[in-house]
């Protein structure tokens, strides 16, 4: 069977880490979101994909062209226009052959285990369209699938209006026909339309998921994935070429990759991920659930907890880094501190556009975009957002302009 | 406790024999063997575990055999290790046993051989059967004869089956008080503990009756008696059950897809024959007590039945527990025993209906198994039609049973003229509603139930309340929580938290409230009372109700609301809500929803 990423959507809500990426490159517990889809394809036994690139369709279509996970058929399409779902799926109208079956994918989710598999085996035993459906775990995203008792879906509603309704939402995992291409063209290139039509005909069956899922809209979703990820690890790795200098302690699952340099005295509590050639200074606490990108630096006491920090990235002696994502090639001067909690323990909100939305959490840090740099000595508030590129000036109580 | 399958047939039988005893899982599954014939050499393979690792890791499909005999196990005697696992074989290898039940003389019989230096292997009762072949078949040179000797010498429970090199093309199996039936293909033959084992080659049955013996080869079969040794013209038995409702689909469990069904378990209950549910009301009529009897789930369902049979027909049922019945029930020749099992081979349940026997009492009962002990040996027997039920928590089969309560008890009361006939109808139009309001519960509030179970699965202790007919679905959901997900959650009368209970309340302890719709007044705020004694402790709360104006009152911690619904089905609804809570706190807990631990499917020991 072959199967279809979309990974051309924006990420509108993903702030600045989606503005300067494709949402599937994000990488969390040292492997980006594509890396994860690809390989619960290839051990579902799927082998021929094509990838559909929009946002940023560059870096993606760099990624493709180099990937090389042997076995895997990979191609790209590029989406012409930025259209929504229903014309992102048209574009691979001529990469299947009437009457075939193909796996639609929305490349912004993600689950540990082999949905895919799933999805598979429910197509198998139903032998029509299927999609897959599964609880999700906030209250917002609700939506309405209506089921009868043989799985077959009677009615969807997408977003239900108020509380009144909660049920198991579509989970972006589908395998449809061929014919659906018609379907599409004819519900004016509408995905909801089309797949409210096939359950119109009777012809919608559903693939309960009920194992973890994540669908990336917001920011601090990046990390809610980096912990499902790490979550499923069982063995730790550390690379042959990895150099741990005396009094180095690790605890827990730990993946670390080649080159990296460990200075005296650091504390690696797991899951974490190190990748490859960063350097972790002498004296700092690395904590659970944080996933360092390539060449990082790490420097004399710093402190990281449950974070993702893209390649490239340095953060200076003192600082401390929690519940936080910091893009590609940011620069944190030394003592910078991300506050992550309020003073009378509130949720935290997150200014996305203009509306502050409510997390929920009690914890959360700050959002930084790639190549930001921030000058020494800055606290910054929980829940910040800084985009990419900012230069913040360094905070200095004596002397300086 | 365990499930016994064979195959004999022209073509390779092993992947037959495989989806036969997967399909037996659920009477139990701490060990599994299978016994094959290769050429004229038994080949055995055995070990603890499941049906399906078992088979992986001896890789068992790779055999080939015409002939077989598989056996999962649930351990009665004997630890659970390898060498107690079937099939036994005889001293000399020629003899392979599968045994479901418990012989009861079997220290005797095994004095008597070790005596005759046989060696025994295991630690279980079944092994002596293997070797008592051995010494009949030496001395008469006839497995028949052999086998006939074997059975009159056991005493207890047993449903057997063997092949022998002897006779490397033939079953032979044997019956008493242990479920064992014929499956008749063309060319091919099984036999099972039940219907699962073959169903999905063959609706054709023979059912085994106690004290008979069959030979089995692929192209024919004999049933005898043990005793007379006379042949037994035996009718086959249809199945109508559809082999593709016993499948997952796409449910993540049977558990779910059990839950699911239930709309459509009201509806297969309503066509009931009329006349099966009169008989048994017309016998409650004439006794002059009739006892309800279950044990575990079907125990809650009769004291469910107690409440409806009250309210709807004004006549006031005792009902116990069928572990407990011996020491309660005074049973003369006017008393009635109406018994509740969905496998019919309830151990308990069983010993009580013949103790009603025995006093020459009437009886009757509601069971989901056709054919089986307690369908076989009441006077009258109403047969729920659930299908089969695979997951082993129970739970569209314990909802059936409880829906065709309730219509034994609208006939009772319409006979016995405490409700008129306009009331009757009224409340069987509920009934016809209830599948449709299910449906859309099941569809509108199962994320709800999913999240509240997410955030609370850590919770240890929870006590379930509810009043009046609310209790038995408090002790129901209750039992679902602690099967499945191994949570401490106590189902309790509302009533009984000023007696001591409340004394327990504070941070760790959580409390679930099924709370009776409004008009069910005096219910309603006899409920709500318990509600506000827990909270004014600053205990934790849900609250399970129908009443929208309460929202956002402060009344509950966490609530869930459900939509307005007719009264009589309302305890029905929120017992689905209680499964769901259980079900999806297991899930959140990664436990094994279908065979959790500790449980068998139908416990048929004592």
């Amino acid at each position: 069977m072959k199967a279809v990423i979309l990974a051309g959507g924006k990420g509108a809500n993903l702030g600045p880490i989606s503005a300067t990426r494709p949402i599937p490159m994000i990488r969390v517990g040292g492997r980006t979101l594509f890396d994860n889809t690809l390989n619960l394809l290839k051990s579902a036994g799927i082998n021929d994909i094509f990838v559909v690139v929009g946002h940023q369709k560059e870096k993606m279509i760099e990624c493709i062209s180099e990937y090389s996970n042997n076995g895997l058929n990979l191609h790209y399409v590029e989406q012409k226009t930025a259209e929504d779902i229903g014309g992102a799926v048209l574009q691979v109208r001529n990469k299947i052959s009437p009457g075939e079956f193909f796996m639609l994918i929305y490349g912004d989710t993600l689950t540990a285990a082999n949905i895919f598999s799933k999805t598979q085996q429910s197509f198998h035993s139903f032998k029509c369209p299927v999609a897959s459906i599964c609880l999700p775990p906030s209250n917002e995203m609700f939506g309405n699938v209506f089921l009868n008792a043989h799985m077959k879906i009677t009615r969807i509603i997408e977003k239900p209006k108020g509380d009144e309704l909660g049920n198991y939402v579509l989970s972006g995992v589908f395998i449809l026909s061929a014919s659906f291409f018609d379907l599409l063209e004819k519900k004016g290139r509408s995905m909801e339309k089309a797949l409210k039509s096939l359950v119109g005909e009777e012809n919608l069956r559903a693939s309960m998921w009920e194992d973890e899922w994540l669908d990336i809209v917001y920011p601090w979703e990046i990390l809610t994935a980096n912990r499902v990820l790490m979550d499923s690890w069982k063995e730790s790795s550390i690379a042959k070429s990895a150099r741990l200098e005396g009094n180095v302690t690790i605890q827990g699952v730990v993946h670390i990759e080649d080159d990296v340099i460990i200075k005296a005295g650091a504390v690696i509590e797991g899951p974490c991920s190190i990748g490859k050639g960063c350097y972790i200074g002498n004296n700092s606490l690395i904590r659970s659930y944080t996933s360092l990108g390539n060449y990082c630096s790490v420097g004399y006491g710093v402190e990281l907890k449950n974070c993702v920090i893209l390649d490239n990235t340095r953060v200076g002696r003192l600082s401390f880094i929690g519940d936080s994502v910091l893009g590609e090639g940011v620069d944190f001067g030394a003592g910078t501190m991300t506050v992550n909690r309020a003073v009378d323990w509130k949720p935290i909100s997150v200014k996305s556009g203009n509306r502050p939305i409510n997390t929920g959490l009690l914890k959360l840090g700050t959002f930084i975009g790639d190549k930001v740099v921030v000058g020494a000595g800055n606290t910054i508030a929980p829940g910040t957002i800084v985009p990419p590129g900012k230069v913040l000036a360094p905070r200095y109580t004596v002397g300086g302009k | 406790m365990c499930g016994i399958s064979g195959v004999v047939g022209f073509k390779n039988i092993v992947d037959s024999l495989y989806q036969g005893i997967l399909n037996l899982e659920y009477r139990g599954y701490d060990s599994c063997g299978v016994a094959l014939m290769n050429g004229t050499r038994l080949l055995i393979k055995k070990d603890v575990g499941e049906v399906e690792k078992f088979f992986r890791k001896e890789n068992v499909l790779s055999l080939k055999s015409q002939i077989g005999l598989a056996h999962t196990r649930w351990a009665t005697h004997g630890k659970v290790v390898r060498r107690n696992t079937h099939p036994f074989t005889s001293g000399d290898g020629k003899f392979a046993v599968v045994h479901n039940g418990i012989i009861s003389n079997y220290r005797a019989l095994r004095d008597q051989l070790i005596h005759e230096k046989v060696r025994f292997l295991s630690d279980t009762d079944t092994e002596v059967i293997p070797h008592l072949l051995e010494k009949f078949y030496k001395k008469h040179k006839n497995i028949e004869e052999a086998m006939v000797k074997t059975l009159n010498l056991l005493e207890g429970s047993f449903a057997l089956a063997f092949i022998t090199v002897h006779q490397p093309d033939q079953i032979y199996c044997a019956k008493r008080e242990s479920p064992l039936m014929l499956g008749i293909g063309d060319e091919i033959k099984f036999i099972g503990s039940d219907f699962n084992a073959f169903i999905e080659h063959t609706k054709n049955a023979v059912i085994l009756d106690d004290g008979e013996y069959a030979i089995v080869s692929r192209d024919a079969y004999v049933v005898k008696n043990y005793v007379t040794r006379k042949e037994v013209a035996k009718p086959i038995t249809k199945i109508d059950w559809d082999s593709e409702t016993s499948r997952k689909g796409g449910y993540p469990h049977y558990m779910l897809k059990e839950i699911y069904e239930q709309p459509q378990m009201v509806s297969t209950v309503l066509e009931l024959d009329i006349s099966d549910l009169d008989e048994v009301a017309d016998m409650i009529l004439k006794s002059d007590t009739a006892y309800l009897v279950g044990v575990g789930t079907t125990f809650y369902v009769a004291k469910f039945a107690q409440y409806v049979f009250s309210s709807l027909a004004g006549v006031f049922l005792p009902s116990i527990s069928s572990d407990e019945f011996v020491g309660l029930a005074n049973l003369n020749r006017k008393s009635m025993v109406l018994a509740i099992s969905q496998s019919g081979e309830t151990y308990d349940t069983l010993s009580a209906i013949k103790q009603g026997k025995a006093a020459h009492a009437k009886t009757a009962a509601v069971v989901n198994v056709m054919g089986s002990s307690i369908a076989r040996m009441v006077d009258k027997v109403v047969l729920q039609n659930s299908g089969p039920e695979i997951s082993v928590i129970s739970t569209k089969a314990a909802f059936s049973q409880m829906a065709v309560m309730i219509l034994i008890a609208l006939r009772l009361g319409l006979k016995a003229k405490k409700i008129t006939r306009g009331q009757y109808e009224k409340h069987l139009a509920s009934l016809r509603d209830l599948p449709g309001i299910i449906q859309n519960i099941l569809n509108e509030r199962s994320g709800f139930i999913h999240r509240i179970a997410s955030n609370h699965s850590k919770v240890r202790h929870w006590l379930y309340l509810g009043r009046g007919i609310y209790y038995p679905i408090a002790l129901e959901a209750a039992l679902k929580m602690k099967e499945v997900a191994y949570v401490h959650a106590e189902g309790m009368p509302g009533g009984f938290l000023k007696h001591g209970t409340l004394a327990l309340i504070d941070k760790e302890i959580y409390s679930v409230v099924f709370i009776p719709p409004r008009e069910d007044k005096f219910l309603y705020q006899a409920t709500i009372h318990s509600v506000e004694e827990i909270r004014a402790r600053s205990g934790f709360v849900l609250g399970i109700h129908f009443d929208d104006r309460g929202k956002n009152r402060d009344l509950f911690s966490e609530e869930l609301i459900l939509p307005p619904v007719p009264p009589l089905v309302a305890p029905l609804i929120q017992l689905v809500i209680g499964q769901l809570l259980a079900y999806f706190t297991a899930t959140s807990l990664k436990c094994n929803v279908d065979k959790p631990r500790f449980l068998a499917k139908s416990v048929t020991v004592g």
